[in-house]
């Protein structure tokens, strides 16, 4: 039905364009006068005028209309004779009226649920009705206020402008108020889980074994041996130092790799190789993570691992090893191609200026290129240290599950987003310090990702001013 | 004064891929005296002093035909060494181009990469006395560690200068090296080119007539790729044989 709404807008307002366009230029020829703006900013005035209230009420409606249906009913339901029961049974109740009204109920219904299913199907049809309602008269109301305008020969034009800002403004408005509500509810649990866990001991605790908490009923009142005990189970250091082990792997392999590709790139390779060669890198960047993680455990860990074999060392077949070597593959084209673009932004007279004094092309390099454009390769390792430590499936894969502190490669770690991933799998009770403590973990990494964001992407700022 | 001649160019062709942008330019530069070449923009006077040091290698594109003669050799032989040659001829460019170091470093940069200095005191000396001759010591001999970018633009392109004499060349290629500064700053560079002649021979681009006449002894006149007219700069200027020579001096083009 919203699709039909929406299609019958479209056409409309699409049809508004050009009757406002033909319509203006009649006017102004009637009544000899010269419009204010071109004819189409007159067309657009009409048919944005006619389309996006509209739609804005089709949408607020559609979000809405669930939960006033569903005070609706509970009310209905609070003023018969379930009164007396709890806010839970209340809302059992409405799944099952629900259910028997889209017919996914299963066995015998009560009278009481026949009788809710019915008014919960009138009331759904009165909203619809009410809602087309609404719209067809937004529509034409909205229509006729603009058009009104129009042949008084308003400024179009600024009108126009106007409302994209307006929805521009939205837009933004949006993705910001995601984040906010994202970073929220991220803290609100973040703060249950530390009402429960000593924040020192989470953050400083060698211990990771959450799973002792999933035993406990939360209800039951804690002494505070119990307390510490639990209190124990969430040191987040291991996490924190595989996490960094690993990212440390995968950056030994990225920055060299990378770093010397941008390099020829940028400096020796020709035009063509270029225009051919960029692109090719930046292809490893559109690899989805879920393969690599293939490739991590089914060919890089097996293969290390037998290797290991072979010199009589013990390798896990999960390793750090394996995981950070793919995720450094993983993260080559952020740093060879932000890389490449600043060594491409040094100015050429710098390097003209090496070369007049006698210098080689190595010597430019390494003397004038690198030290002009450092502040931006820092940069990019920056980002690109902060891609590996959020990287999740490569070491869900291949580095194991296992909240070992070691610094032995080939030994499996584990990280802080394969912690989350495994803490929220499967069925999971919300109130448990268990499943809250993804959300601290989750918190944690935000926080490390922002603050290098932050600093690499002041350091990249910083470096663009330089030369303008 | 008896002059010899440094570098002599004998029917030199310059190519940028298809276009043509030097022809047969057969011109003599004297040594220790300073010629100017003057010209419309795009007239391929740069063009012609990038050769000279070989600059336009770095241009792929760049096709050289002819001979350039310095001493008495062919620069574009094919066993010349660039790197010594370029040692050998320093260039001072349109904008001043410091490199992102300290105001030493920057100096010393050609010093050490020729291995020239054998103590770091050597290397005090070359930088000081470098500075010196650029006329630049007693400006910044108390903040040498600061960065060369934080000078002035007059002072920018005087440490440019003084880093092209740290290698001691024999010449020096100027492009324009007044063209981004104001006239006090040029007025400076000027006097400093009239005391380096003395030790350095130096080819001069440039858009001023007046700077022609005030810093040079030879001028060339380059239009459309071609040299037009070349002479003492007494004579170019108040009695030049050619037509075109005589509107672009007097202003009536370019």
């Amino acid at each position: 039905m919203n699709l039909l709404i929406l299609v019958f807008i479209f056409v409309f307002s699409f049809s508004c364009f050009f009757f406002g366009k033909s319509q203006i230029k009649k006017i102004a020829a009637v009544n000899n006068f010269k419009t204010k703006a071109l004819p189409h900013f007159y067309g657009f005035y009409l048919s944005l005028w006619c389309a996006l209230p509209a739609i804005l009420i089709v949408f607020l409606w559609t979000v809405f209309e669930p939960f006033i249906v569903k005070y609706l009913i509970i009310s209905g339901l609070e003023q018969s004779s379930l009164a007396d029961i709890d806010h839970d049974r209340l809302n059992l109740v409405y799944q099952k009226i629900k259910a028997l009204y889209f017919g996914t109920y299963s066995g015998a219904a009560s009278e009481q649920i026949q009788l809710g299913a019915k008014q919960y199907g009138s009331f759904l049809a009165m909203a619809q009705n009410a809602k087309i309602v609404l719209v067809f008269t937004a529509v034409i109301g909205f229509t006729l206020v603009a058009y009104k305008k129009i042949t008084n020969n308003t400024h179009a034009r600024e009108g126009v402008e106007s409302i994209f800002k307006v929805v521009l403004i939205l837009c933004s408005v949006v993705a910001v108020l995601t984040t906010a509500g994202i970073i929220f509810s991220l803290l609100i649990e973040s703060i249950k889980f530390f009402s429960q866990i000593n924040f020192f001991d989470f953050l400083f605790g060698l211990d990771w074994s959450p799973q002792k908490a999933f035993v406990r009923d939360t209800s039951i009142v804690l002494t505070a041996s119990e307390k510490q005990e639990l209190s124990n189970a969430f040191g987040a250091v291991p996490l924190f130092a595989g996490t960094g082990f690993i990212a440390l792997i995968a950056m030994s392999v990225a920055v060299p790799i990378g770093l010397f590709s941008a390099i020829y790139l940028a400096e020796y390779a020709g035009s063509n190789l270029r225009k051919f060669g960029k692109p090719v890198i930046e292809v490893l960047a559109g690899i989805p993570t879920v393969v690599y993680g293939f490739f991590a455990a089914l060919t890089v860990g097996p293969f290390i691992k037998s290797i290991g074999d072979t010199l009589g060392l013990d390798v896990s077949s999960e390793s750090a090893l394996a995981a950070g070597l793919v995720m450094g593959v993983m993260i080559i084209p952020f740093v060879s191609s932000l890389s490449d673009d600043v060594i491409n932004a040094v100015p050429q007279s710098l390097r003209e200026g090496s070369y007049a004094l006698g210098a080689t092309k190595s010597e430019t390099i390494k003397q004038v290129v690198l030290p002009a454009a450092l502040p931006g390769i820092i940069g990019s390792i920056l980002l690109a240290v902060s891609r590996a430590i959020g990287e999740t499936m490569i070491v869900v894969m291949a580095a194991g599950l296992a909240a070992n502190l070691t610094i032995n490669p080939l030994d499996s770690t584990t990280t802080i987003t394969t912690q989350i991933v495994m803490i929220l799998v499967g069925d999971q009770e919300f109130t448990s310090a268990k499943t809250q403590a993804a959300f601290a973990l989750g918190l944690t990494l935000f926080v490390v990702t922002l603050i290098l964001n932050f600093i690499a992407l002041s350091v990249v700022n910083k470096y663009r001013e330089k030369y303008d | 004064m008896d002059t010899k001649i440094k570098i002599k160019s004998t029917n030199l062709n310059v190519f940028y891929g298809e276009k043509q942008a030097l022809f047969d330019i057969n011109l003599d530069i004297n040594q220790n005296e300073v010629t100017a070449l003057i010209g419309p923009s795009g007239c391929g006077k740069s063009t012609f002093i990038r050769c000279i040091n070989r600059m336009n290698d770095v241009i792929d594109i760049c096709k050289i035909q002819g001979e350039i003669e310095m001493d008495g050799k062919n620069i574009y032989a094919p066993n010349t060494d660039v790197v010594s040659l370029r040692e050998k001829v320093g260039m001072v460019f349109q904008k001043p181009n410091p490199f992102p170091k300290s105001i030493y470093d920057n100096v010393c940069y050609g010093p050490k990469i020729h291995g020239i200095a054998e103590t770091k005191d050597d290397l005090d000396q070359i930088v000081e006395n470098s500075l010196k001759k650029a006329a630049l010591w007693n400006e910044v001999k108390d903040r040498l560690q600061e960065p060369g970018t934080s000078l002035s633009g007059g002072q920018q392109q005087r440490l440019c200068i003084a880093r092209a004499i740290s290698v001691n060349p024999e010449v020096i290629l100027m492009d324009e090296p007044c063209s981004a500064l104001d006239p006090i700053a040029t007025a400076k560079i000027e006097e400093l080119i009239d005391e380096l002649k003395t030790t350095f021979t130096i080819i001069i681009v440039t858009h001023s007539m007046s700077q022609a006449v005030r810093v040079s002894q030879k001028t060339g006149f380059f239009h459309l790729g071609k040299l037009i007219e070349v002479g003492t700069t007494e004579k170019i200027f108040k009695n030049p044989t050619n037509n075109m020579t005589q509107d672009y001096i007097t202003g009536r083009f370019g």
